[in-house]
């Protein structure tokens, strides 16, 4: 064999050690391409999903742009308390997917030093000035400028500072339900309806539909668990007793999280596409996980609602006149 | 030595099959908790479950099944069956089968076949545009000599279209008759869902009555009353919040759930004089507990619970050790000994330690299943 035909042969070749090494290499990286690929739709979420930057009409003349990045958040700050205010809406084809009303909204504040929560929930029907202008019913302010005009109502009427905020429409709930097997609760009563909305799967908006969710221990799949917490008119509260059946739920959904894997998350990313929408940045949602997981206390859940006399039927339009002199102390105790 | 072109090749396949298997991976390691119940015809109980004795019917996903010698057998199609009750003889089942707005009592024999519609709930074709129109019959029981039909019903609607108050009163009809030829026998609290779960008993009948308590919260209490149309009266406190009774095999004993106004659900038991109830007994307080029903044999208490936190309904087994031990076993006492009277001083026996009761806990008896624990099971001996 002549010289230059041996070296052009060698050249054409690898000794093992290099070998095994790109054979190693070309492993890690492609199992990491395939966890990327996995992962990649709920990143993409996620991202889309979350930190959403919101115009709050200040109480003053002038705007100011609300967003993780620009909010000196308590949480970001120094691990500290933090309110973030729940928004779920009928986004049904009655309305425009940006003019909803916001059928439940609820006033949360976490204390992670403590590992205390206070869940406030704001009657929909009460009567208050709204950011954008004018009087009306609370429900109204997100369909007159969205997250940021429910954020700034509730901010000048309440007193308080809301450093988030999270909104989910009905699909979205029901959908979250099911992504995550369903949730176990105690109905504290049989919940009976016969003009229940057959806005979700029904032919038409307008429709009815019965309802009957009997009382106990249950597991409940999300279509069910909507019905539980919307249903309104066998309850001699209506709206009070609604929102303390979304209370009863919103904690279930919690103790049901906390059973969940990573591997879950692109399956649930999935199934809340375009349903939920959150200020909330993703590098502090990775925070709130674990947070959330730590609260194991149910006792250290309070639950408030807004019962007479804290505000009394007889303001226009079915709505709820709210006493101040006794909700704004109220608030203050808990939303310092 | 290996050839650069071979490598690449292979490397390409390689990174090609790993990439994609750490893919498919990921997927599989997905939690059990977000994974849907299997069928019971499906899952084989665990290789540990024990025997339950004679025949216990319950319903999934809208299908009945009955469980017996360890195995499930489907009864119907899941077609929205639900709370299955014994004939007091044991011969046939009745049953109920809900739709999107109204619900009926059937009769089914034990191997699921239909043999009679005992309730006719649709609206008329010319109401049928009222949704309101429509009436629910829930948890069927038969009285003892089999001609009475107890159920929970929303009708007749006197109100008319657009009412809004919903609640359900204990009814009696006699089996075979229009349910207007039967009679209410309690009154509903407005606005509460009213009445459920009949119980007769041979002084009347126990039921669950949902209220609202002095500070507005609803709740359920147990209720007995022993004519029609009479107020009734509580044997259980709004502050305990119980329900779902059954009565024991001796009628002596009531097995319930109660919930204190929490999301817990414990497991209490309390004696039954015909008239009122004892002292409640908690029996099982870490468990969510749902539907309790006594063996037949009078060897335990079956119910529903579920299998892990925040998890679907499987059947689980208290036996009756658990919450009726045994007395413990008499300290021999010191016997005369044999050769005559003693005349000294008697002696003192020694103080053998007391006995320690051993711990039972409840059996679970399925896994990954999903039973519907708003539907009381029946336990044919």
């Amino acid at each position: 064999m002549k010289p230059g035909h041996r070296a052009r042969k060698s050249r054409g070749r690898l000794s093992p050690l290099t070998t095994i090494t790109l054979v190693v290499l070309a492993v890690a990286l492609s199992a990491v391409a395939g966890g990327f690929a996995y992962f990649l739709p709920a990143a993409a979420t996620a991202l889309q999903e979350t930190g959403q930057a919101v115009a709050v009409a200040s109480p003053s003349p002038t705007s100011i742009l609300f967003s993780p990045s620009n909010s000196p958040s308590p949480l970001a700050v120094s691990q500290g308390a933090f309110t973030v205010l729940l928004l779920g809406s009928d986004d049904d084809s009655k309305f425009s997917s940006d003019q909803v009303l916001t059928q439940s909204m609820i006033l949360v504040r976490v204390n992670p030093a403590t590992k205390e929560v206070t869940m406030l929930s704001i009657p929909r029907d009460l009567y208050v000035h709204l950011s954008t202008g004018g009087s009306g019913k609370i429900d109204g302010a997100y369909s007159y400028g969205a997250a940021g005009a429910a954020i700034a109502t509730v901010e000048q009427d309440f007193g308080v500072h809301v450093d988030d905020y999270i909104w989910v429409g009905l699909l979205g709930l029901i959908k979250v339900i099911d992504a995550i097997g369903g949730i176990d609760i105690v109905t504290s009563n049989p919940v009976m309806d016969d003009y229940y909305p057959s806005d979700i799967y029904g032919n038409s908006p307008y429709d009815y539909q019965r309802v009957a969710v009997l009382a106990g221990p249950q597991h409940l799949d999300g279509i069910h668990a909507m019905e539980y917490v919307r249903s309104r008119h066998s309850d001699l509260q209506s709206d009070y007793g609604r929102s303390k059946r979304q209370q009863q739920v919103l904690q279930a959904i919690r103790v049901k999280a906390k059973q969940l894997h990573p591997s879950d998350v692109p399956a649930l990313a999935t199934a809340i596409g375009g349903e939920l929408k959150t200020s909330i940045g993703l590098d502090r949602v990775a925070r709130l996980v674990p947070l959330a997981a730590s609260f194991d206390n149910p006792d250290a859940i309070r639950q408030v609602l807004l019962l007479p006399p804290y505000a009394r039927s007889g303001a226009p339009d079915g709505s709820l006149t709210p006493n101040w002199g006794l909700i704004l102390p109220l608030v203050h105790q808990y939303f310092p | 030595m290996i050839s650069k072109f071979l490598l690449a090749v292979g490397l390409a396949i390689l990174m090609a099959v790993t990439s994609v298997s750490s893919y498919v991976y990921l997927g599989s390691r997905q939690s059990n908790v977000v994974a849907p119940p299997q069928k019971p015809t499906a899952a084989t109980p665990r290789a540990q479950a024990f025997t339950l004795p004679g025949t216990i019917y319950l319903a999934q996903s809208g299908a009945l099944y009955s469980f017996s010698a360890g195995r499930f057998h489907q009864l119907t199609p899941e077609v929205g069956w639900t709370q299955p009750a014994l004939y007091p003889d044991g011969s046939h089942l009745l049953a109920v089968k809900r739709s999107g707005f109204f619900s009926d009592v059937f009769v089914l024999t034990p191997y699921g076949g239909v043999t009679a519609q005992l309730t006719n709930n649709a609206a008329s074709p010319r109401n049928a545009w009222d949704t309101g129109a429509n009436a629910w019959s829930f948890y069927p029981r038969l009285s003892a000599d089999q001609r009475t039909l107890w159920m929970s019903y929303d009708g007749p609607k006197y109100a008319g279209a657009g009412y809004f108050d919903v609640d359900m009163a204990v009814w009696a009809v006699p089996v075979g008759a229009p349910t207007r030829n039967g009679r209410a026998w309690t009154t509903a609290n407005n606005y509460t869902g009213g009445d459920m779960q009949p119980v007769p008993v041979p002084s009347g009948v126990i039921y669950t009555k949902y209220t609202y308590d002095e500070n507005g919260n609803r709740t359920g209490q147990l209720w007995f009353t022993n004519r029609a149309g009479s107020a009734g009266r509580a044997l259980t406190s709004t502050g305990a919040s119980c329900a779902q009774p059954a009565l024991s095999p001796d009628g002596g004993s009531v097995a319930m759930i109660c919930t204190y106004q929490k999301q817990v659900s414990y497991l209490t038991i309390a004696s039954w004089n015909g008239s009122s109830l004892g002292a409640l007994q908690t029996v099982i307080s870490d468990q969510l507990v749902a539907q309790p029903i006594w063996a037949p044999d009078g060897s335990g208490i079956a119910y529903l619970a579920p299998g892990g936190p925040a998890a679907p309904f499987q059947l689980w087994f208290l036996p009756k050790n658990a919450y009726a031990p045994p007395p413990p076993s008499p300290v021999p006492t010191p016997s005369p000994s044999p050769g005559g009277p003693h005349n000294g001083p008697v002696p003192t026996p020694t103080p053998s330690p007391a006995p320690v009761a051993p711990v039972v806990k409840p059996i679970q008896v399925t896994t990954n299943l999903g039973f519907d624990a708003t539907s009381p099971l029946a336990w044919l001996g």
